[in-house]
């Protein structure tokens, strides 16, 4: 688990990948549409990013491949799903994500009053 | 339309993502297939394309699902690694340009790099007076200064009557030198090198040189009339040799103009003999630049065109002479307090002299300083220097760069040090030193007194740095040209028309017994 903290800060897709299967398991089409949820429609991953990504987190043994479903409405569709050390990643990613978080918003905070005093002559 | 377009773009991605994905973004193209998405998409797929092949290298080969070890056959011989690493076999391809890339830029830099590190030896390249190689062998552009080594300074009787002014001539000569050689024919290009003591010949007086003329003239009766047409086209020659080649583009400048006047003088009517003429203008040019490696030469026999190599008769020749000369060793013995000595005079071809020098130098292993007698030495190879240094330092010890200006490369010179079972890297060392010294000598002086690891009593010496190689004019005549120069490494200079000063200055005559006290104070100490 350690080790994997030097890949940290993640893309912005592998963020968005492993945040979409920190849910449920899903398949390639369904991570595309919870990514565009997640972001509100600001963030559309086309398929070659998200399986670009996929075949580097599946590398890193973060996520790994379950295969095809049974049943499913279309047979070629594969399932994904985060694996404990992904999930690892992508705590100390939310946590390093928080922290940058809480430093911005004291920041910005201490610095509001003198960026709002106004300057009259 | 588009998704055929689609399904090609999957197609051309690398094999190991096309099977692994290459379905589902085909699924995913036919949820989204509509209008503007499927534009996108396919733009999407372009994009990975690129991606894939470019910068997913690593990825290039299938991932099988399980990488299981395969157990090997008991009985059947494998390796073991801790590291799975397995270089792809697509990496065969850019891996064997890349090698082929590095191989010709190998070669490229050993072809045409400023500096060739080489170690000690340098082929083609010898200091005047190392070679003695009868006119047979003929001079060519390629062939070296094939002038006379010490041992033959007695051989010919112009050099005899003017080497017979310097002082050093009171010094013991191999004795082999002095017999018998005046019924030998001696090839009259060597008898004209011969080993002419710079400081002893005033070149520069009209009187010595008629003087010399005469001589030459005398010895020369056989020599076929020159016309002023053929002197001409030596002159011609020879300044074009010069401008071409001379290491000092300058001084060659400056020559040329100097035979150009002394021919529109007449000051070369006089000489219609091969062997005279060439003397002249070897005097001609030595007047104005004090180079001593310079000397245009008469050969009787044609000279072949092109490069010629010396005939297996000269090798041969030349063999029977170190032969019997003892590889130019005169001497070696130990002096009393235990100091080894060894008088060496020339530094003579590495290959065929090695055994024999460094049987010299096991036989002075248990001294506790070393003399080196140079006073009577005039040179030879560079080679042969470094080896003979080798023995002086416990460490490859850089000696000389020697710039050659027409190949415009530089050779460096290092020691072969440390030499297996030799105890005289730490002992102190004297090299004495004359007016004679000359050349290849004087570079070993020089170095050692650069590195401060000897101690030079003496004279100073002849000053001649440069090394010559010789280039055909016409079919009798060639000249010496001096084309490269030691440039010490520590000095940044060398001793051309300077000379090494000694650290102790006393006559040559003097130096050996001067030598021998102070290694004994030095010992004492």
């Amino acid at each position: 688990m350690a080790d994997d903290h030097h890949f940290l800060p993640l893309s912005p897709a592998a963020l968005h990948i492993l945040l979409s299967l920190a849910g449920e398991d899903m398949h390639g089409y369904a991570i595309m549409q919870e990514i565009a949820r997640q972001s509100g429609g600001q963030y559309k991953m086309g398929p070659g990013t998200l399986y670009d990504n996929l075949q580097r987190l599946m590398d890193r043994e973060w996520v790994e491949d379950l295969g095809q479903r049974a049943g499913d409405e279309d047979p070629r569709r594969r399932y994904y799903r985060l694996t404990l050390s992904g999930r690892g990643v992508l705590e100390a990613e939310t946590a390093r994500l928080a922290g940058v978080v809480r430093e911005a918003r004291s920041r910005l905070q201490s610095t509001r009053p003198s960026l709002r005093k106004p300057r009259r002559a | 339309m588009l998704r055929r377009l689609y399904r090609c773009a999957l197609r051309l991605h690398p094999r190991g993502f096309r099977r692994r994905f290459g379905d589902e973004m085909l699924s995913i193209f036919d949820h989204e297939q509509a209008g503007l998405a499927a534009f996108r998409l396919l733009l999407d797929g372009l994009v990975s394309l690129t991606r894939q092949w470019t910068l997913r290298q690593e990825f290039w080969r299938e991932l099988p699902a399980n990488q299981a070890l395969q157990p090997t056959p008991i009985g059947v011989p494998s390796f073991s690694t801790i590291d799975p690493f397995r270089p792809r076999s697509a990496a065969v391809v850019p891996g064997a340009l890349l090698s082929i890339a590095l191989f010709c830029a190998t070669c490229f830099a050993i072809r045409y790099s400023w500096i060739h590190v080489l170690h000690v030896h340098i082929p083609e390249v010898q200091f005047e007076r190392s070679r003695w190689v009868p006119p047979s062998a003929g001079v060519s552009a390629s062939s070296r200064e094939d002038s006379v080594s010490p041992i033959e300074k007695g051989q010919s009787s112009p050099a005899i009557s003017i080497t017979s002014h310097s002082p050093l001539s009171q010094q013991p000569v191999v004795p082999a030198a002095t017999v018998g050689t005046r019924g030998t024919p001696v090839p009259k290009k060597f008898s004209i090198e011969s080993k002419v003591p710079s400081q002893t010949i005033p070149v520069t007086s009209t009187a010595t040189a008629k003087s010399v003329i005469g001589a030459e003239a005398r010895s020369a009766a056989a020599d076929a009339p020159l016309d002023a047409a053929e002197r001409e086209q030596v002159i011609q020659g020879a300044i074009r040799n010069l401008r071409r080649y001379y290491i000092d583009p300058p001084m060659s400048q400056t020559m040329a103009e100097s035979l150009r006047r002394h021919a529109e003088n007449g000051d070369d009517d006089e000489a219609t003999q091969g062997e005279t003429f060439a003397k002249l203008l070897t005097m001609q040019l030595r007047a104005v630049s004090h180079d001593q490696h310079l000397s245009v030469i008469y050969n009787q026999s044609a000279i072949p065109e092109g490069v010629t190599r010396p005939t297996p008769e000269a090798i041969a020749q030349y063999r029977q002479e170190m032969e019997r000369t003892n590889c130019t060793l005169e001497k070696v013995e130990t002096l009393p307090h235990n100091v080894g000595y060894v008088k060496l005079n020339s530094f003579p071809d590495l290959q065929l002299c090695q055994p024999k020098i460094a049987a010299a130098m096991a036989s002075l292993n248990g001294a506790d300083a070393i003399i080196f007698d140079l006073r009577d030495n005039h040179g030879g190879s560079p080679g042969m220097v470094a080896f003979v240094a080798s023995y002086l330092f416990d460490h490859p010890t850089h000696l000389d760069d020697f710039y050659n200006r027409s190949e415009n490369s530089t050779l460096q010179s290092w020691t072969l040090s440390p030499i297996q079972g030799n105890k005289l890297a730490d002992k102190p060392v004297l090299v004495l030193t004359s007016a004679e010294t000359f050349s290849g000598a004087e570079e070993f002086a020089y170095d050692l007194k650069m590195l401060k690891r000897a101690t030079l009593v003496g004279e100073t010496t002849a000053g001649g740095a440069h090394m010559v190689r010789h280039r055909r004019i016409n079919e009798h005549f060639s000249i010496g040209v001096p084309d490269t120069r030691p440039i010490n490494p520590v000095s940044r200079s060398n001793w051309e028309g300077t000379g090494v000063t000694p650290d102790v200055s006393v006559r040559a005559a003097e130096a050996l017994r001067t030598a021998e006290s102070l290694a004994e104070t030095m010992l004492q100490k």
